[in-house]
Protein backbone atom coordinates (compact mmCIF):
# COMPACT_ATOMS: atom_id res chain seq x y z
CA UNK A 1 0.00 0.00 0.00
CA UNK A 2 1.57 3.32 -1.10
CA UNK A 3 1.84 5.86 1.73
CA UNK A 4 -0.87 8.32 0.27
CA UNK A 5 -3.62 5.20 -0.19
CA UNK A 6 -2.33 4.17 3.55
CA UNK A 7 -2.89 7.49 4.30
CA UNK A 8 -6.56 8.22 3.04
CA UNK A 9 -7.33 4.55 4.29
CA UNK A 10 -6.76 6.33 7.72
CA UNK A 11 -8.61 9.41 7.43
CA UNK A 12 -11.57 7.18 6.96
CA UNK A 13 -11.23 5.14 9.47
CA UNK A 14 -10.89 8.34 11.95
CA UNK A 15 -13.92 9.87 9.85
CA UNK A 16 -15.88 6.49 10.41
CA UNK A 17 -14.54 5.74 14.08
CA UNK A 18 -15.88 9.64 15.13
CA UNK A 19 -18.81 9.15 13.89
CA UNK A 20 -19.97 5.91 15.75
CA UNK A 21 -18.59 7.35 19.14
CA UNK A 22 -20.88 10.21 18.50
CA UNK A 23 -24.01 9.00 17.39
CA UNK A 24 -23.21 6.09 20.36
CA UNK A 25 -22.63 8.85 23.18
CA UNK A 26 -25.10 10.95 21.95
CA UNK A 27 -27.80 8.03 21.98
CA UNK A 28 -26.94 7.26 25.61
CA UNK A 29 -26.47 10.49 26.54
CA UNK A 30 -29.15 12.78 25.39
CA UNK A 31 -29.68 16.46 25.00
CA UNK A 32 -33.59 17.76 25.20
CA UNK A 33 -33.87 19.60 21.78
CA UNK A 34 -36.68 22.10 20.81
CA UNK A 35 -38.47 20.96 18.00
CA UNK A 36 -40.71 23.47 16.13
CA UNK A 37 -43.20 21.72 13.89
CA UNK A 38 -42.93 22.89 9.86
CA UNK A 39 -46.25 23.92 8.23
CA UNK A 40 -46.27 20.69 6.39
CA UNK A 41 -46.20 18.90 9.70
CA UNK A 42 -48.41 20.81 11.27
CA UNK A 43 -50.85 20.63 8.09
CA UNK A 44 -51.51 16.38 8.27
CA UNK A 45 -51.49 16.84 11.87
CA UNK A 46 -54.51 19.74 11.61
CA UNK A 47 -56.00 16.99 8.85
CA UNK A 48 -56.35 14.27 11.23
CA UNK A 49 -57.58 16.44 13.68
CA UNK A 50 -60.38 17.30 11.41
CA UNK A 51 -61.41 13.98 10.04
CA UNK A 52 -65.01 12.69 11.05
CA UNK A 53 -64.68 9.76 13.60
CA UNK A 54 -67.24 7.30 11.33
CA UNK A 55 -64.79 7.22 8.57
CA UNK A 56 -61.72 4.82 8.31
CA UNK A 57 -57.81 5.97 7.98
CA UNK A 58 -55.86 3.93 5.47
CA UNK A 59 -51.99 3.95 6.81
CA UNK A 60 -50.24 2.63 3.31
CA UNK A 61 -47.01 1.29 4.75
CA UNK A 62 -45.02 0.96 1.57
CA UNK A 63 -41.44 0.24 3.85
CA UNK A 64 -39.68 -1.93 4.78
CA UNK A 65 -36.59 -3.05 7.38
CA UNK A 66 -34.61 -0.94 4.64
CA UNK A 67 -35.71 2.32 5.55
CA UNK A 68 -37.40 1.43 9.38
CA UNK A 69 -34.93 3.84 10.68
CA UNK A 70 -37.43 6.92 9.04
CA UNK A 71 -40.92 5.35 8.19
CA UNK A 72 -40.45 3.25 11.76
CA UNK A 73 -40.61 6.38 13.89
CA UNK A 74 -42.92 8.16 11.57
CA UNK A 75 -45.65 4.84 12.11
CA UNK A 76 -45.52 5.61 15.35
CA UNK A 77 -45.96 9.08 15.99
CA UNK A 78 -49.08 8.80 13.25
CA UNK A 79 -50.71 5.42 15.43
CA UNK A 80 -50.01 7.59 18.16
CA UNK A 81 -51.91 10.24 17.01
CA UNK A 82 -54.79 8.16 15.73
CA UNK A 83 -55.37 6.40 18.61
CA UNK A 84 -55.10 9.32 20.85
CA UNK A 85 -57.93 10.80 18.04
CA UNK A 86 -60.09 7.93 18.20
CA UNK A 87 -59.96 6.92 15.09
CA UNK A 88 -60.35 3.32 13.13
CA UNK A 89 -57.57 2.63 10.89
CA UNK A 90 -56.18 0.26 8.80
CA UNK A 91 -52.56 -1.35 8.26
CA UNK A 92 -52.05 -2.02 4.18
CA UNK A 93 -49.16 -2.70 2.46
CA UNK A 94 -48.92 -3.07 -1.43
CA UNK A 95 -45.21 -2.67 -2.23
CA UNK A 96 -42.90 -4.62 0.39
CA UNK A 97 -44.24 -7.67 1.85
CA UNK A 98 -42.86 -7.03 5.28
CA UNK A 99 -44.25 -3.64 6.30
CA UNK A 100 -48.05 -4.48 7.49
CA UNK A 101 -46.39 -6.64 9.76
CA UNK A 102 -43.71 -4.07 11.20
CA UNK A 103 -46.36 -1.64 11.45
CA UNK A 104 -48.38 -4.04 13.32
CA UNK A 105 -45.65 -4.55 15.83
CA UNK A 106 -45.77 -0.60 16.41
CA UNK A 107 -49.66 -0.70 16.57
CA UNK A 108 -49.64 -3.46 19.17
CA UNK A 109 -47.42 -1.49 21.24
CA UNK A 110 -49.05 1.48 21.45
CA UNK A 111 -52.29 -0.53 22.10
CA UNK A 112 -52.19 -0.44 25.56
CA UNK A 113 -51.41 2.91 26.36
CA UNK A 114 -54.33 4.01 24.62
CA UNK A 115 -56.82 0.78 26.02
CA UNK A 116 -57.13 0.33 22.29
CA UNK A 117 -58.00 -3.37 20.86
CA UNK A 118 -57.03 -5.07 17.37
CA UNK A 119 -60.30 -5.66 15.33
CA UNK A 120 -62.26 -2.97 17.01
CA UNK A 121 -59.92 -0.04 16.62
CA UNK A 122 -57.61 -1.07 13.88
CA UNK A 123 -57.50 -3.75 11.37
CA UNK A 124 -54.54 -5.30 9.36
CA UNK A 125 -55.42 -5.89 5.69
CA UNK A 126 -51.77 -7.47 5.53
CA UNK A 127 -49.87 -7.37 1.93
CA UNK A 128 -51.88 -7.08 -1.70
CA UNK A 129 -49.95 -7.79 -4.66
CA UNK A 130 -51.63 -6.22 -8.00
CA UNK A 131 -50.02 -2.40 -7.92
CA UNK A 132 -51.78 0.15 -9.31
CA UNK A 133 -54.94 -2.10 -10.95
CA UNK A 134 -55.05 -2.88 -7.53
CA UNK A 135 -55.47 0.57 -5.88
CA UNK A 136 -58.21 1.16 -8.69
CA UNK A 137 -60.07 -2.09 -7.87
CA UNK A 138 -59.57 -0.98 -4.23
CA UNK A 139 -61.09 2.38 -4.28
CA UNK A 140 -64.76 0.50 -5.77
CA UNK A 141 -64.64 -2.51 -3.69
CA UNK A 142 -62.75 -2.50 -0.72
CA UNK A 143 -63.83 -6.34 0.84
CA UNK A 144 -64.03 -7.91 -2.20
CA UNK A 145 -60.15 -7.00 -2.85
CA UNK A 146 -59.25 -7.45 1.19
CA UNK A 147 -61.09 -10.65 1.40
CA UNK A 148 -59.06 -11.39 4.74
CA UNK A 149 -57.25 -9.39 7.34
CA UNK A 150 -53.56 -10.47 8.02
CA UNK A 151 -54.60 -12.93 10.34
CA UNK A 152 -56.40 -14.73 7.76
CA UNK A 153 -59.80 -13.44 9.65
CA UNK A 154 -62.91 -12.74 6.98
CA UNK A 155 -62.43 -8.67 6.47
CA UNK A 156 -66.77 -8.42 6.78
CA UNK A 157 -66.36 -10.39 10.43
CA UNK A 158 -64.01 -7.40 11.61
CA UNK A 159 -65.66 -4.99 13.69
CA UNK A 160 -63.50 -1.89 12.16
CA UNK A 161 -64.46 -2.48 8.50
CA UNK A 162 -68.27 -2.37 9.88
CA UNK A 163 -69.70 -0.32 7.35
CA UNK A 164 -67.03 0.10 4.94
CA UNK A 165 -67.79 -0.87 1.38
CA UNK A 166 -65.73 1.59 -0.87
CA UNK A 167 -63.88 4.86 -0.90
CA UNK A 168 -66.75 6.68 0.11
CA UNK A 169 -65.54 4.89 3.48
CA UNK A 170 -62.23 6.37 3.69
CA UNK A 171 -61.30 9.50 5.67
CA UNK A 172 -57.73 9.89 4.79
CA UNK A 173 -55.12 7.98 2.98
CA UNK A 174 -52.11 8.53 4.46
CA UNK A 175 -48.90 7.11 2.99
CA UNK A 176 -45.71 6.05 4.81
CA UNK A 177 -43.57 5.17 2.08
CA UNK A 178 -39.58 4.90 1.49
CA UNK A 179 -40.32 4.52 -2.14
CA UNK A 180 -42.37 6.37 -5.21
CA UNK A 181 -45.72 4.94 -3.82
CA UNK A 182 -47.57 8.52 -4.16
CA UNK A 183 -47.83 8.78 -7.29
CA UNK A 184 -50.25 6.13 -7.82
CA UNK A 185 -52.72 7.26 -4.31
CA UNK A 186 -52.73 10.47 -6.43
CA UNK A 187 -53.58 9.41 -9.88
CA UNK A 188 -55.95 6.73 -8.62
CA UNK A 189 -57.47 8.10 -5.01
CA UNK A 190 -56.83 11.33 -4.59
CA UNK A 191 -56.94 12.51 -8.16
CA UNK A 192 -60.26 10.49 -9.14
CA UNK A 193 -62.59 10.84 -6.50
CA UNK A 194 -60.86 13.92 -3.61
CA UNK A 195 -59.92 11.27 -1.01
CA UNK A 196 -57.51 13.53 1.36
CA UNK A 197 -53.77 12.30 1.34
CA UNK A 198 -51.23 12.27 3.77
CA UNK A 199 -47.96 11.74 3.54
CA UNK A 200 -44.82 10.68 5.33
CA UNK A 201 -41.32 9.73 3.52
CA UNK A 202 -37.15 9.20 3.61
CA UNK A 203 -35.22 12.02 3.93
CA UNK A 204 -33.91 11.72 0.27
CA UNK A 205 -37.55 12.17 -0.70
CA UNK A 206 -38.43 15.27 0.93
CA UNK A 207 -37.50 18.18 -1.38
CA UNK A 208 -39.60 16.18 -4.43
CA UNK A 209 -42.79 15.92 -2.45
CA UNK A 210 -43.39 19.79 -2.09
CA UNK A 211 -44.98 20.22 -5.13
CA UNK A 212 -47.59 17.79 -4.17
CA UNK A 213 -47.81 19.95 -1.49
CA UNK A 214 -48.28 22.78 -3.20
CA UNK A 215 -51.20 21.71 -6.09
CA UNK A 216 -52.92 20.43 -2.69
CA UNK A 217 -52.25 17.00 -3.55
CA UNK A 218 -51.25 16.01 -0.47
CA UNK A 219 -52.40 17.63 2.43
CA UNK A 220 -49.21 17.70 4.35
CA UNK A 221 -45.75 15.70 4.93
CA UNK A 222 -43.44 14.36 7.70
CA UNK A 223 -40.24 14.25 6.03
CA UNK A 224 -37.47 12.00 7.37
CA UNK A 225 -36.99 11.57 11.18
CA UNK A 226 -36.85 14.85 11.97
CA UNK A 227 -40.30 15.29 10.43
CA UNK A 228 -41.60 12.57 12.74
CA UNK A 229 -39.85 14.26 15.68
CA UNK A 230 -42.26 17.35 15.24
CA UNK A 231 -45.24 15.50 14.78
CA UNK A 232 -44.34 13.76 17.85
CA UNK A 233 -44.12 17.46 19.86
CA UNK A 234 -47.60 18.29 18.24
CA UNK A 235 -49.17 14.88 19.44
CA UNK A 236 -47.92 15.23 22.47
CA UNK A 237 -45.86 12.14 22.95
CA UNK A 238 -41.91 11.43 23.44
CA UNK A 239 -41.17 9.06 20.89
CA UNK A 240 -38.00 7.75 18.85
CA UNK A 241 -38.33 10.67 16.71
CA UNK A 242 -37.27 13.47 19.19
CA UNK A 243 -35.32 10.54 21.26
CA UNK A 244 -32.78 10.38 18.12
CA UNK A 245 -32.29 13.93 17.45
CA UNK A 246 -29.63 14.78 19.49
CA UNK A 247 -27.68 12.15 17.58
CA UNK A 248 -29.12 13.34 14.22
CA UNK A 249 -27.95 16.96 14.85
CA UNK A 250 -24.56 15.77 16.14
CA UNK A 251 -24.07 13.64 13.39
CA UNK A 252 -24.99 16.73 10.96
CA UNK A 253 -22.27 19.09 12.71
CA UNK A 254 -19.38 16.79 11.77
CA UNK A 255 -20.12 16.51 8.30
CA UNK A 256 -20.77 20.15 8.20
CA UNK A 257 -16.85 20.38 10.11
CA UNK A 258 -16.07 17.50 7.82
CA UNK A 259 -16.86 19.11 5.03
CA UNK A 260 -15.10 22.57 5.86
CA UNK A 261 -12.06 21.14 6.83
CA UNK A 262 -11.79 18.53 3.85
CA UNK A 263 -12.15 21.84 1.69
CA UNK A 264 -9.27 23.88 3.77
CA UNK A 265 -7.22 21.16 2.94
CA UNK A 266 -7.53 20.62 -0.36
CA UNK A 267 -6.93 24.77 -0.51
CA UNK A 268 -3.79 24.14 1.43
CA UNK A 269 -2.46 21.37 -1.01
CA UNK A 270 -3.48 23.29 -4.06
CA UNK A 271 -1.66 26.20 -2.51
CA UNK A 272 1.24 23.91 -1.99
CA UNK A 273 1.50 22.82 -5.66
CA UNK A 274 1.16 25.43 -7.09
CA UNK A 275 4.00 26.94 -5.21
CA UNK A 276 6.07 23.98 -6.12
CA UNK A 277 5.02 23.89 -9.60
CA UNK A 278 6.25 27.76 -10.08
CA UNK B 1 -39.22 -11.13 20.91
CA UNK B 2 -36.88 -14.12 22.50
CA UNK B 3 -33.46 -12.49 22.97
CA UNK B 4 -31.39 -15.00 20.87
CA UNK B 5 -33.29 -13.43 17.49
CA UNK B 6 -32.36 -10.19 19.18
CA UNK B 7 -28.84 -11.60 19.96
CA UNK B 8 -28.86 -13.26 16.34
CA UNK B 9 -29.36 -9.60 14.77
CA UNK B 10 -26.62 -8.00 16.36
CA UNK B 11 -24.33 -10.45 15.73
CA UNK B 12 -25.08 -9.98 11.97
CA UNK B 13 -25.06 -6.19 12.12
CA UNK B 14 -21.90 -5.99 14.03
CA UNK B 15 -20.29 -8.67 10.70
CA UNK B 16 -22.06 -6.38 8.20
CA UNK B 17 -20.53 -3.16 9.77
CA UNK B 18 -16.79 -4.85 9.15
CA UNK B 19 -16.91 -3.72 5.85
CA UNK B 20 -16.01 -0.10 7.24
CA UNK B 21 -12.78 -1.19 8.43
CA UNK B 22 -12.07 -3.23 5.03
CA UNK B 23 -13.00 -6.55 3.19
CA UNK B 24 -13.09 -9.33 5.09
CA UNK B 25 -14.40 -13.03 5.14
CA UNK B 26 -16.89 -12.16 8.24
CA UNK B 27 -18.77 -9.09 6.14
CA UNK B 28 -18.73 -11.67 3.17
CA UNK B 29 -20.49 -14.28 5.30
CA UNK B 30 -23.31 -12.13 6.51
CA UNK B 31 -23.93 -10.46 3.20
CA UNK B 32 -24.28 -13.72 1.58
CA UNK B 33 -26.52 -14.68 4.32
CA UNK B 34 -28.57 -11.37 4.26
CA UNK B 35 -28.99 -12.40 0.28
CA UNK B 36 -30.10 -15.71 1.13
CA UNK B 37 -32.46 -14.89 3.81
CA UNK B 38 -33.89 -12.14 1.94
CA UNK B 39 -34.73 -14.10 -1.32
CA UNK B 40 -36.19 -17.37 0.70
CA UNK B 41 -38.31 -15.22 2.69
CA UNK B 42 -39.85 -13.40 -0.19
CA UNK B 43 -40.54 -16.68 -2.43
CA UNK B 44 -42.46 -18.40 1.24
CA UNK B 45 -43.73 -14.80 1.11
CA UNK B 46 -45.50 -15.08 -2.26
CA UNK B 47 -46.58 -18.76 -2.09
CA UNK B 48 -48.41 -18.45 1.19
CA UNK B 49 -49.68 -14.41 0.95
CA UNK B 50 -50.26 -13.76 -2.35
CA UNK B 51 -50.68 -17.32 -4.56
CA UNK B 52 -52.36 -19.15 -2.21
CA UNK B 53 -54.79 -17.17 -0.86
CA UNK B 54 -55.49 -14.47 -3.82
CA UNK B 55 -55.17 -17.78 -6.55
CA UNK B 56 -55.77 -20.80 -5.08
CA UNK B 57 -58.30 -20.57 -2.52
CA UNK B 58 -60.75 -18.83 -5.38
CA UNK B 59 -60.14 -21.67 -7.46
CA UNK B 60 -59.65 -24.67 -5.75
CA UNK B 61 -61.75 -24.06 -2.13
CA UNK B 62 -64.13 -21.73 -3.33
CA UNK B 63 -64.76 -22.41 -7.14
CA UNK B 64 -64.39 -20.17 -9.30
CA UNK B 65 -63.43 -21.80 -12.09
CA UNK B 66 -62.50 -18.77 -14.13
CA UNK B 67 -59.40 -17.81 -11.85
CA UNK B 68 -57.28 -20.51 -14.57
CA UNK B 69 -56.99 -18.35 -16.57
CA UNK B 70 -54.64 -16.39 -14.50
CA UNK B 71 -52.43 -19.66 -14.97
CA UNK B 72 -53.05 -19.60 -18.98
CA UNK B 73 -52.25 -16.14 -19.46
CA UNK B 74 -49.53 -15.80 -16.63
CA UNK B 75 -48.04 -18.96 -18.56
CA UNK B 76 -48.41 -17.45 -21.79
CA UNK B 77 -44.82 -15.40 -20.90
CA UNK B 78 -42.61 -18.32 -20.51
CA UNK B 79 -43.91 -19.55 -24.60
CA UNK B 80 -41.35 -16.94 -25.38
CA UNK B 81 -38.51 -19.58 -25.44
CA UNK B 82 -40.23 -21.53 -28.29
CA UNK B 83 -39.69 -20.13 -31.36
CA UNK B 84 -43.02 -21.75 -32.64
CA UNK B 85 -45.20 -20.31 -29.99
CA UNK B 86 -43.57 -16.95 -29.20
CA UNK B 87 -46.36 -15.08 -30.71
CA UNK B 88 -48.60 -16.06 -28.10
CA UNK B 89 -45.94 -13.96 -25.13
CA UNK B 90 -46.05 -11.45 -27.44
CA UNK B 91 -49.90 -11.06 -27.22
CA UNK B 92 -49.58 -11.36 -23.62
CA UNK B 93 -46.58 -8.58 -23.45
CA UNK B 94 -48.63 -6.67 -25.71
CA UNK B 95 -51.77 -6.28 -23.60
CA UNK B 96 -49.72 -5.61 -20.73
CA UNK B 97 -47.89 -3.03 -21.97
CA UNK B 98 -51.28 -1.44 -23.62
CA UNK B 99 -52.42 -1.96 -19.67
CA UNK B 100 -49.48 0.09 -18.18
CA UNK B 101 -49.18 2.82 -21.16
CA UNK B 102 -52.81 3.51 -20.44
CA UNK B 103 -52.38 3.68 -16.31
CA UNK B 104 -49.35 5.90 -17.08
CA UNK B 105 -51.34 8.39 -19.02
CA UNK B 106 -54.17 8.78 -16.50
CA UNK B 107 -51.17 9.11 -13.95
CA UNK B 108 -49.69 11.65 -15.89
CA UNK B 109 -53.13 13.72 -15.93
CA UNK B 110 -54.43 13.52 -12.48
CA UNK B 111 -50.39 14.05 -10.97
CA UNK B 112 -48.54 16.53 -13.47
CA UNK B 113 -51.31 18.46 -14.72
CA UNK B 114 -52.27 19.78 -11.32
CA UNK B 115 -48.86 20.48 -10.35
CA UNK B 116 -48.32 22.15 -13.84
CA UNK B 117 -51.14 24.70 -13.12
CA UNK B 118 -50.06 25.24 -9.30
CA UNK B 119 -46.84 26.58 -10.70
CA UNK B 120 -48.79 29.48 -12.51
CA UNK B 121 -48.40 31.95 -9.42
CA UNK B 122 -49.58 35.38 -9.02
CA UNK B 123 -46.58 37.66 -8.66
CA UNK B 124 -48.53 40.81 -8.34
CA UNK B 125 -51.62 40.62 -5.48
CA UNK B 126 -52.48 42.19 -2.18
CA UNK B 127 -51.12 39.09 -0.21
CA UNK B 128 -48.06 39.27 2.14
CA UNK B 129 -44.87 40.84 0.50
CA UNK B 130 -43.08 37.17 1.23
CA UNK B 131 -45.64 35.74 -0.65
CA UNK B 132 -44.57 37.64 -3.48
CA UNK B 133 -41.13 37.19 -3.44
CA UNK B 134 -41.99 33.40 -3.11
CA UNK B 135 -43.80 33.27 -6.55
CA UNK B 136 -41.75 35.61 -7.91
CA UNK B 137 -38.52 32.96 -6.94
CA UNK B 138 -41.00 29.82 -8.54
CA UNK B 139 -41.29 31.67 -11.54
CA UNK B 140 -37.86 32.50 -11.90
CA UNK B 141 -36.67 28.88 -11.48
CA UNK B 142 -39.31 28.05 -13.56
CA UNK B 143 -38.55 29.83 -16.28
CA UNK B 144 -34.82 29.93 -16.38
CA UNK B 145 -34.51 26.08 -15.50
CA UNK B 146 -36.71 25.21 -18.94
CA UNK B 147 -34.58 27.41 -20.95
CA UNK B 148 -31.57 25.53 -19.56
CA UNK B 149 -33.20 22.30 -21.32
CA UNK B 150 -34.62 23.71 -24.47
CA UNK B 151 -31.95 21.92 -26.87
CA UNK B 152 -33.36 22.67 -29.97
CA UNK B 153 -31.32 25.61 -31.09
CA UNK B 154 -28.00 26.32 -29.63
CA UNK B 155 -27.51 29.02 -26.61
CA UNK B 156 -26.33 32.05 -28.26
CA UNK B 157 -28.11 35.20 -27.37
CA UNK B 158 -27.10 36.68 -24.49
CA UNK B 159 -30.39 36.54 -22.52
CA UNK B 160 -30.84 32.97 -22.99
CA UNK B 161 -27.40 31.92 -22.15
CA UNK B 162 -27.95 33.72 -19.30
CA UNK B 163 -31.07 32.38 -18.29
CA UNK B 164 -29.94 28.86 -18.80
CA UNK B 165 -26.68 29.70 -16.35
CA UNK B 166 -28.85 30.72 -13.33
CA UNK B 167 -30.97 27.77 -14.56
CA UNK B 168 -28.39 25.62 -14.14
CA UNK B 169 -27.52 27.49 -10.43
CA UNK B 170 -31.06 26.76 -9.52
CA UNK B 171 -30.30 22.80 -10.56
CA UNK B 172 -27.62 22.80 -8.80
CA UNK B 173 -29.52 24.58 -5.48
CA UNK B 174 -31.91 21.84 -5.91
CA UNK B 175 -29.31 19.18 -6.22
CA UNK B 176 -27.75 20.17 -2.68
CA UNK B 177 -31.03 20.25 -0.91
CA UNK B 178 -31.83 17.01 -2.26
CA UNK B 179 -28.18 15.46 -1.60
CA UNK B 180 -28.15 17.23 2.09
CA UNK B 181 -31.42 15.45 2.67
CA UNK B 182 -30.22 12.15 1.23
CA UNK B 183 -27.27 12.40 3.78
CA UNK B 184 -30.09 13.24 6.39
CA UNK B 185 -31.87 10.02 5.67
CA UNK B 186 -28.54 7.98 5.61
CA UNK B 187 -28.03 9.15 8.90
CA UNK B 188 -31.12 8.12 10.57
CA UNK B 189 -31.02 4.78 8.99
CA UNK B 190 -27.54 4.28 10.95
CA UNK B 191 -28.76 5.87 14.05
CA UNK B 192 -31.57 3.46 14.50
CA UNK B 193 -29.16 0.42 13.95
CA UNK B 194 -26.98 2.07 16.52
CA UNK B 195 -30.17 2.46 19.09
CA UNK B 196 -30.81 -1.13 18.16
CA UNK B 197 -27.14 -2.27 19.56
CA UNK B 198 -27.25 -0.32 22.29
CA UNK B 199 -30.96 -0.71 23.79
CA UNK B 200 -32.20 -4.09 22.63
CA UNK B 201 -28.55 -6.02 21.88
CA UNK B 202 -26.56 -4.62 24.89
CA UNK B 203 -29.50 -4.19 26.84
CA UNK B 204 -28.80 -0.33 27.90
CA UNK B 205 -31.56 1.57 29.54
CA UNK B 206 -33.07 3.97 27.56
CA UNK B 207 -32.91 7.76 28.79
Amino acid sequence: MTGERAGAERTRHIIFAALWVLILATLIWPVPTRMKPSPAVRSLHNTIETLPRNKLVILSVSWDVGTRGENGPQTSALINHLFKGGHRFAIFGWVFQPGPMLAEQIADSLAPRYGKHYGTDWVNWGFKAGGSPMLQALAKDIPGVIVEDLNHTSITRIPAMAGVKDWHDIGMVIDITGTSSLDSWVAFWQGVYGVPLGYACTGVMGPESFPYLDAGQIKGVVNGLVGSAEYEVLVGVSGQGQQRMTSQSAAHVLIIVLIIAGNLLMLRDRKRRAKAGG
Amino acid sequence: MPYYVIAVAGIATIGIYTILYRENPVFRFFEHVYVGVGAGYGFYFIITNVIVPDWGKPLFIQGRWYWIFALLIGGMYYLIYSRRLAWMARMVMLSTMGLLAGLAFKQFITVYVPQIVASFKPVVSNKAPYLHFSNLLVFVTLVTVMSYFFFSFEHRHPVVRGSARVGRWMLMVAFGAIFGSTVMGRMSLFIDRAAFLLFDFLRLPPR
